[in-house]
């Protein structure tokens, strides 16, 4: 397949008439001490109102890059980004973010958490604690909302992240890395609670990541990367049956996918190893 | 990844010199210009605030003075036994302490808890044991540095590595080369930040006692100073006690960060 | 199996009270080698009194000295000084963590003021406030106003970037940004700063009415050193210990307390 801008064959039966989420030759180049890295090259995608897409890529391909560009929190970069029609610079209330890290709120219980954006657009408490109380239950933490997210577990923290963004009902959610912390068994079973929820409220998501398994489990379209500069290789449509449970990971469909979408991605995953070692080679050298 | 947009203006273009260098420069001639203007209005009474002229010259008439280098001694002698004294128990304390369970468990709340609490009103008792001399001031400085080395070094002695220890013991070494060869090399960060705390709290605690009762020193000169109202010396002597003071605390620490750079 | 058990209960109290009978058993065998000492007369009875002088003189020193008036007016001292630092050591803090330049220029100044001998300028501030609880209270102020200053400083710096993140995605104003994310994420490392300040604040405070001969606890040390009520001198310095020992239990508590949520 075509390595470099994205040619219409590749971009698959969407066409950005019917696209909530047009994302359009961005280029994001970073200054660093050894010279300038780019870090995403011309990378274009559309994603429908509904829709469930993966970006998956090897470490170093810039996809959290991408990830931060779409939400917004990075600003000077090539290229355009528009929901629902709209050109947008800078955080976006139709874009809800959910991060990889541990980014609950240590100090404010489980409803607090919930409620925070319903507080910020200014909700009166008692209709903001109700919708939260909805959310809280949505994801499965019904009896928690007045615990501290130190008494949770780290699946049930990034649930209530979760609940917390889909509480200022964004038009898309995107997600990144959000399970990467958790067990394999965790992350299979939360991934099932997504997929209920995605598809209860029809919320469109895209979910970087960098697990094919999830990837497949979960998405409707996936998105594979090079590594740096992070292009986009080849975009595969996930055709399995809706609704999903994780019982399809054993389905022999799931496993042509898995290795379909493994080889690409090795090459890339191979290629960011060995550049990796000359780095670090380089660098002992040097010294 | 690499930082998203956190730049960090190193220089102004066209101006030589950093930005900080140029900020604390202001600070300093903002504050100094302010200070004059309420020396020369007389707006507090009599010399609370003297002129910086006045300042500047008890400073040089002070450190061309043999009798402030005599007291300087004096006190600099009470602070370095009273560094040893408290330092040497402090340490030995510590090492005892931090090296059993049981005796930290027993003993080390005493040192926790007496730690803060102000040494100087120990001192009537220093001076019915130890007399109105130099000894008093001595204990003084001895006992305000004790307690800061002693928990230092109780805490170093916790955090060694123990597979160190284990290579002590199969090397068959007596308790004498343990401590030197083993413990002290492995503990000399927290030992020389109890020593810089030591430093610190044994020149307040043998300063403040010289202020207290004393008739030599550079407290006692402080003091004497309050007294005949000769404020341009007294701010003369504050301000070189602090340099020296600070000073000596930075030199500990310079001392503290010598093989850190080394070891690269 | 009964037996065991109880062995196994023995075991497990002696080393969870033993080593603090330990400590309480070795004081109390001091004080009584003292008190024997001091009888047998190894030591000099004019310069140490017997420990059971000392308890006797407790009593008089509470009943006759006014200790709760004094405890209150140190007490007080300490309190408006650990006020101010408060106040003015996190807005000092917040102002050199929003004016980055600010802060790299003074920091090192702020730093190097914590370890400098301030308690020596009591009698500069004598001649400024006299002989009064305010030379005392600005001389607890300007010792506990660095560890305030810099930890609110390293508490707001060290917030966790996701967290921040996290309040940018939802649009936060700047001052939203500060007041619902960065301070509370900074408050424990607030709170020990505090407690730090407070510390150095209640030893300058004491230490500063010993100096001056005015005051609360302090004053009354000195007092009864120069009458050479020498029981008395131990008792009230005993009792200096006390409190302050208790003032810092207690604020262990609280912080100890109010961690949790962090």
């Amino acid at each position: 397949m075509a390595v470099g801008s994205t040619p219409t064959a590749i971009l698959g039966t969407a066409d950005a008439g019917d696209s909530i989420l047009v994302v359009d030759d961005i280029v994001k180049r970073f200054e660093t001490p050894e010279g300038p890295l780019v870090a995403v090259d011309h990378v274009s995608l559309q994603v429908r109102p509904g829709e469930f897409m993966a970006v998956i890529g090897p470490s170093g391909c810039g996809k959290s890059t991408l990830f931060n560009i779409v939400g917004g929190l990075v600003d000077d970069y090539q290229g355009t980004v528009s929901v629902a029609g709209t050109r947008m610079r800078g955080p976006h209330p139709a874009v809800g973010m959910v991060f990889q890290d541990e980014s609950t709120f240590p100090w404010r219980s489980v409803i607090d958490n919930v409620a925070f954006p319903l507080e910020i657009a200014g909700m009166r408490k008692h209709e903001r604690l109700d919708r939260a109380r909805h959310f809280i239950s949505l994801v499965g933490l019904d009896g928690f909302e007045n615990r501290y997210p130190t008494e949770l577990s780290g699946g049930m923290r990034q649930r209530v992240a979760i609940a917390r963004t889909l509480a200022s009902e964004p038009k898309i959610l995107l997600m990144d890395e959000p399970f990467a912390a958790l067990d394999e068994q965790t992350r299979l079973l939360l991934g099932d609670k997504v997929l209920q929820i995605q598809q209860a409220l029809q919320q469109t998501t895209l979910i970087i990541t960098h697990n094919i398994t999830e990837a497949v489990q979960l998405a409707d379209r996936v998105l594979v990367m090079t590594y740096r500069p992070g292009r986009v290789k080849r975009i595969v449509d996930i055709v399995l049956p809706r609704p999903r449970s994780s019982a399809i990971v054993s389905s022999d469909a799931f496993g042509h996918y898995v290795a379909q979408i493994w080889s690409d991605l090795r090459e890339e995953a191979s290629r960011g190893m060995r550049d990796e070692e000359t780095r670090r080679k380089a660098g002992e050298d040097a010294r | 990844m690499a930082e998203t947009g956190r730049l960090r203006a190193a220089s102004i273009p066209g101006v030589v010199g950093s930005p900080v260098l140029w900020l604390r420069l202001v600070i300093i001639a903002t504050v100094l210009a302010i200070w004059e203007a309420v020396a020369a209005s007389g707006l507090l009474y009599r010399d609370v605030v003297p002129s910086l002229q006045a300042i500047a010259g008890a400073i040089v008439r002070l450190l061309s003075n043999p009798e402030y280098y005599w007291n300087l001694g004096v006190t600099a002698g009470e602070v370095g036994a009273s560094l040893v004294i408290g330092g040497l128990s402090g340490l030995v304390v510590g090492l005892i302490l931090g090296g059993s369970r049981l005796l930290t468990k027993a003993y080390e709340p005493y040192l926790y808890y007496l730690g803060p609490t102000p040494k100087i009103i120990f001192f009537p008792i220093m001076i019915m044991w130890f007399g109105v001399g130099t000894g008093s001031k001595v204990a003084m400085g001895a006992i305000s540095c004790f307690f800061p080395i002693a928990l230092s070094a109780a805490a170093g002695m916790r955090q060694i590595e123990p597979i160190l220890i284990r290579v002590g013991r199969s090397f068959r070494a007596n308790t004498w080369q343990m401590a030197t060869k083993i413990y002290l090399p492995a503990m000399r960060h927290p030992i020389i930040n109890g020593v810089r705390l030591g430093l610190g709290v044994a020149i307040i605690g043998t300063l403040l006692a010289e202020t207290k009762l004393s008739n030599s020193g550079i407290g006692f000169l402080i003091i004497q100073a309050y007294s005949l109202f000769d404020m341009p010396r007294m701010y003369a002597m504050l301000i070189v006690v602090f340099v020296l003071a600070i000073g000596a605390n930075a030199f500990v620490g310079w001392v503290g960060r010598l093989d850190r750079v080394k070891i690269r | 199996m009964t037996s065991t058990t109880t062995t196994v209960v023995r075991v497990a109290a002696l080393t969870r009270f033993g080593p603090t009978a330990l400590g309480v058993a070795t004081l109390l065998l001091l004080l009584i080698a003292v008190e024997v000492l001091i009888r047998a007369g190894f030591i000099n009875n004019y310069i140490v009194p017997t420990p059971i002088q000392v308890a006797a003189a407790f009593e008089r020193i509470i009943l006759d000295e006014g200790i709760g008036s004094r405890f209150l007016l140190t007490f007080t001292e300490a309190f408006t000084a650990g006020a101010m630092i408060t106040m003015v050591g996190v807005l000092a803090g917040v102002l050199l963590y929003r004016f980055d330049l600010l802060r790299r220029a003074t920091e090192t100044w702020v730093a190097a003021l914590a370890s400098a001998p301030t308690v020596l300028m009591y009698p500069l501030f004598l001649v400024i406030f006299g002989r009064s609880a305010w030379t005392i209270i600005m001389m607890g102020f300007v010792a506990g106003l660095p560890p305030v200053i810099l930890k609110t400083i390293e508490g707001l710096v060290t917030t966790r970037r996701v967290l921040v993140d996290v309040g940018r995605s939802f649009k936060l104003s700047r001052m939203q940004l500060f007041t619902k994310i960065l301070l509370p994420a900074a408050l424990p490392t607030i709170f020990v700063g505090v407690r730090l300040g407070l510390i150095f604040t209640l030893i300058n405070v004491v230490g500063v009415e010993f100096l001056i001969n005015f005051g609360g606890l302090g004053q009354l040390i000195n007092d009864l050193a120069e009458r050479y009520d020498l029981p008395g001198t131990y008792a009230a310095i005993f009792f200096v210990i006390l409190v302050s020992v208790c003032f810092f239990v207690v604020i262990e508590r609280l912080e100890r307390w109010l961690r949790p949520v962090a």
